[in-house]
């Protein structure tokens, strides 16, 4: 579990979009992104980012409060402490009032050519 | 708050925090800016309020190549498991299509060139083939360091192959068993031996699917996010599979180990 410098999302909404701010949950925090760009409405791409200098134990993509969010892609840029910067894409999902995604992942296992 | 802040972010007592917060802090910070204080006091005191429980739901990391496409040189790829035991070598080339096949030893290699030759390797103890994939586990424990047995490991892959000898035995090929004689066979230890063995500890394991000769399972209850899982999957339950169906090649853990908000109690 490492420390987490920052990390920042962008999120590709397919026909299903939604109006609400988009929060994400990390160690059962519920927080709104900073620095947004973009939106969740349909076919758009929302950015974010947050600062969060803390230790990751989970990290979530929160559903709308009403309505239902339909996501085509999730790529996740993370800047862990000690760890070269990552990203990791993610496949598309459904969420709504009683589900989030989970959006972390551990920094990759070091591979090397033999 | 210092305090916590301190044990989250390694900080001294005697340093200056600077200027950015956690992420908790944050959390607070926003509470007090955005409640107002009457709103506050107006609230019913002996009602606390617990946040939403969300189901969370887990996607597939859409991962792209490991090796350039069209190469006609052989590249392999060594990525040693995080506990160290065993390493994975993923070869741009298949080795054994649709089936896998696991080595116990040296004996069991006869006639199958690349277990023969990885066997050679003074270090090597077990040699599975899947696919594009070898794993290997090494008689050394000790030795946290692959890079020098990769590397060996690597050059007898890529010169096997090469050789254009037949990686896999044309017996093991031939006895290759069915997708339902290794389902009932594996179901079968599953129900007789195995769950009864893990519902001590409230676990249990199911059989997710079989393809080829390779098993996915996924461990349930007490098992899923304990810290002997690992244990339980490598010593007990491999042990018990290959010992039942003597022919069943990879074995893989699907489970979750993280989900859910505690589930080792739960």
């Amino acid at each position: 579990m490492p420390k987490v410098n920052t990390f920042k999302v962008s999120v590709q909404t397919g026909p299903q979009g939604m109006s609400e701010p988009v929060h994400f949950n990390f160690n059962n925090h519920n927080m709104p992104f900073e620095n947004v760009t973009g939106s969740a409405e349909a076919g758009k791409t929302f950015e974010g980012s947050f600062e969060v200098n803390s230790f990751a134990h989970s990290l979530t993509l929160i559903g709308p409060k009403s309505g239902k969010w339909g996501i085509e892609k999730i790529t996740v840029e993370y800047d862990c402490e000690g760890e070269k910067p990552y990203t990791v894409q993610f496949g598309g999902v459904n969420l709504d009032e009683a589900t989030e995604v989970n959006i972390w992942q551990d920094p990759p296992v070091l591979a090397f050519d033999v | 708050m210092n305090f916590i802040k301190r044990i989250f972010t390694g900080m001294k007592q005697d340093e200056e925090p600077e200027s950015s917060v956690t992420a908790e802090e944050k959390t607070e910070e926003k509470e007090i800016v955005t409640s107002p204080v009457i709103e506050k006091a107006s609230q019913p005191e002996t009602e606390p309020s617990f946040p939403d429980v969300r189901r969370v739901l887990q996607i597939p990391v859409i991962s792209e190549g490991i090796f350039p496409e069209n190469s006609d040189e052989i590249l392999i790829k060594a990525q040693p498991s995080p506990t160290g035991d065993q390493c994975l070598f993923t070869v741009n080339r298949s080795l054994m299509t649709g089936h896998s096949w696991y080595f116990a030893d040296f004996e069991s290699a006869a006639g199958s060139s690349l277990a023969e030759r990885l066997f050679s390797l003074e270090d090597v103890e077990t040699v599975l083939v899947c696919e594009c994939t070898v794993t290997i586990t090494r008689k050394d424990k000790t030795l946290v360091d692959w890079a020098p047995l990769a590397k060996e490991v690597g050059t007898a892959i890529r010169e096997t192959i090469q050789e254009g000898e037949s990686l896999i035995s044309e017996k093991i090929i031939a006895d290759l068993p069915t997708e339902e004689e290794v389902r009932e066979g594996i179901q079968k230890v599953i129900d007789i031996e195995v769950n009864p063995g893990v519902a001590g500890h409230g676990g249990n394991i199911s059989l997710l699917a079989v393809r080829g000769n390779s098993v996915t399972i996924q461990m349930g209850g007490g098992c899923q996010g304990c810290s002997a899982a690992d244990l339980t999957l490598k010593q007990g339950i491999h042990t018990s599979f290959r010992t039942a169906v003597p022919k069943v090649g990879a074995i893989f853990d699907e489970t979750d180990h993280t989900a859910g908000l505690n589930p080792f109690f739960s």
